[in-house]
């Protein structure tokens, strides 16, 4: 398995708090992964230090033999679980920022995905609905051509029919060179589109395998065996 | 790519700019048709003309102030919102470093302010019949020269640019330093200004008091009134105005590259 | 026919049977091309690394072919679909007869049902 995402030892503090204690994670490319957990348990945490907007406390991590930085962010499309559109651009400002920013960046993709949803490129992005916020930053950072995907909850705050599109246009854009990590706790909704799992809690990744893998051994689904490790 | 960051910052902060500046020239304008000078002098008592032309006279002033607040605004703003708040999580994703994107709101606030400076200016020379204050230029020119000779046409302007350029910095490094907090980032970030205030007088006395009694000062103070006097003095000044913006720079850039904490 | 995925066992496993079942129905018929790994993914909400694996087994077991440039193609081999049928069949069966022995049904009575619900099921 080649390595496109490595972690050694990685560990981020915020103050007494363990974030992510002591990381050790190989992810190769061609692979769709979900990084499972309850919330605050460093979901979030590991996908802004992959994007350089956390620094870690100790340890290593590379992104296709890259530090975070200028490089990886070449190669890196992130989707943060927040809204980043700055709102007095149109759906087509935006676009082309993508688009003068991002070398891999496919502007017919983005369009045909545009047209798809009904959304129009000259529209405010103030005046979209939340949820066509989302839509938007979604096709923006699906349409790069990148060699890794960080989803941070990208099915949290939409219906059940956008969660069908989020996940179909997953499973379209796939190709073999690159992954996708999808951080999520909604695990029965987006289970049968996954390659492998990682259970992260408090910080710790506690489980790493494929979902064939689990289904084989414990006769379960992810999501039971998730809430299993997860009782509470 | 900082040019790109640039062309992107112009075209968000133009659409603010440009609109205040377009009504304050068309305010001086209408004023100076008003002439409320002349009006004032003439009217015996008061009138509706007067009150008019006082009214119009009034809201130009407010315009001038908001030009400049809205300039000082808009620094804040842009750094705060554009690279602290959920507007960083697409700019700090971007593949550029993080010395350009603060290059790119510092030069950007520079040529807003300097802007800003000249259309006032440009205003004021539309509100008062325009051929007088032109008149005046020469004689400003010439003051200048008598006083500070011909370098003073380098070393005023360097002096300027070199304060205008520390004080934003400034600006940033205490927005910078207020995040490192949980919360209560705002209020986090104006303490940090006046601690970084604190911090940079004490500098400037320091060092008066280290050169006090070294030959430079020496050499200053015996040719105090005359233009090298003039320009050793302020040259120096912009120097060390410089030396703070760089420390500034380098300050901003570090916690932002390894402190970056965004909500 | 929809793609009917259960929870609790492997999903390329279940991928297999829902092709072959395709294949035995005649939905894909024999010697016909297949949607892509790609299309197929996206019809069944699936990982495309889960249905490759799945069609690469059928491959392997002979019931589908690929032509390296124009695609996957199912066998033209009758026979051996025919045989795929009947394991399939065999497979129901077995299950159908396990849930009867199960609710404490002999062997003769299961036979006398099934035929009296066949001749009902005739008429």
């Amino acid at each position: 398995m080649n390595k496109l995402l490595e972690c050694k030892n990685l560990s981020k503090y915020f103050g007494p708090v363990r974030a992510l204690d002591n990381v050790t994670l190989t992810i190769g490319s061609g692979r769709i992964v979900g990084l499972l957990g309850p919330n605050a348990s460093g979901k979030s945490t590991f996908m802004k230090i992959c994007n350089d907007l956390l620094t870690p406390s100790s340890g290593e991590i590379r992104i296709a033999g890259f530090e975070p930085g200028v490089e990886s962010k070449k190669i890196v499309s992130y989707l943060p679980e927040r809204n980043y559109l700055n709102d007095w651009m149109k759906v087509s400002d935006i676009i082309s920022f993508f688009d003068d920013f991002y070398a891999d960046f496919n502007k017919e993709k983005a369009y045909d995905m545009l047209n798809k949803l009904n959304i129009q490129a000259e529209d405010r992005l103030k005046t979209l609905s939340k949820g066509t916020k989302e839509k938007v930053q979604l096709i923006l950072v699906m349409s790069r051509d990148a060699q890794l995907y960080l989803l941070d909850e990208p099915i949290g705050g939409v219906d059940p029919a956008a969660r069908d599109y989020i996940l179909e246009t997953i499973i379209r854009n796939y190709n073999e060179n690159a992954t996708v990590i999808i951080s999520t706790h909604l695990i029965s909704d987006i289970e049968k589109v996954l390659d492998d799992v990682i259970f992260i809690k408090e910080g710790q990744i506690v489980l790493h395998k494929t979902v064939d893998e689990i289904r084989e051994e414990t006769g379960k689904s992810v999501d039971s065996l998730f809430r299993e490790v997860f009782r509470c | 790519m900082l040019a790109k960051l640039m062309k992107y910052e112009f075209k968000s902060t133009a659409r603010l700019f440009i609109p205040l500046y377009a009504v304050l020239l068309v305010f001086a304008l209408l004023n100076r048709f008003l002439n409320p000078f002349r009006t004032f002098e003439a009217a015996e008592n008061f009138s509706l003309q007067v009150f008019v032309r006082g009214a119009g006279m009034a809201i130009y002033f407010f315009l001038i102030l908001a030009v400049f607040v809205t300039t000082l605004v808009l620094i804040i703003q842009r750094f705060y919102k554009n690279l602290l708040g959920d507007e960083g999580y697409l700019m700090f994703t971007l593949p550029v470093k993080t010395w350009q994107h603060i290059a790119n709101k510092l030069l950007t606030s520079i040529i807003w302010c300097i802007l800003s400076a000249l259309v006032v200016a440009v205003s004021l020379f539309v509100l008062t019949a325009s051929s007088e204050l032109i008149r005046l230029l020469p004689y400003i020119i010439e003051g200048i020269k008598n006083t500070f000779g011909i370098a003073g046409f380098f070393v005023l302007p360097a002096l300027a640019l070199s304060q205008l350029a520390s004080g934003i910095l400034m600006i940033y490094n205490a927005m910078a330093l207020g995040q490192l907090f949980q919360k209560h980032r705002l209020l986090a970030s104006f303490g940090m200004y006046c601690v970084l205030y604190l911090i940079q007088q004490m500098i400037y006395v320091i060092c008066m008091l280290l050169l006090a009694n070294t030959a430079f000062m020496t050499l200053i103070r015996s040719a105090s009134l005359t233009p090298l006097g003039m320009n050793l003095f302020l040259g120096s000044l912009a120097i060390g105005g410089l030396i703070i913006a760089a420390a500034h720079f380098a300050l901003v850039n570090y916690v932002l590259n390894t402190k970056l904490n965004l909500e | 026919m929809g793609w009917e995925l259960k929870t609790d066992r492997p999903i390329y496993a279940q991928l297999i049977e829902q092709i072959e079942l395709r294949i035995c129905a005649g939905i894909y018929p024999p010697g016909s091309r297949i949607p892509s790994v790609r299309d197929l993914a996206q019809e069944a909400s699936v990982n495309p690394n889960t249905m490759q694996r799945a069609l690469a087994k059928l491959e392997e077991d002979g019931l589908l072919y690929s032509h390296r440039t124009s695609g996957r193609f199912v066998t033209e081999d009758t026979e051996m679909i025919r045989k795929t049928r009947n394991k399939l069949a065999k497979e129901q069966v077995q299950v159908f007869l396990k849930k009867m022995k199960d609710l404490g049904f002999e062997y003769g009575e299961i036979l006398s049902i099934i035929s009296d619900l066949a001749e009902e099921m005739m008429e």
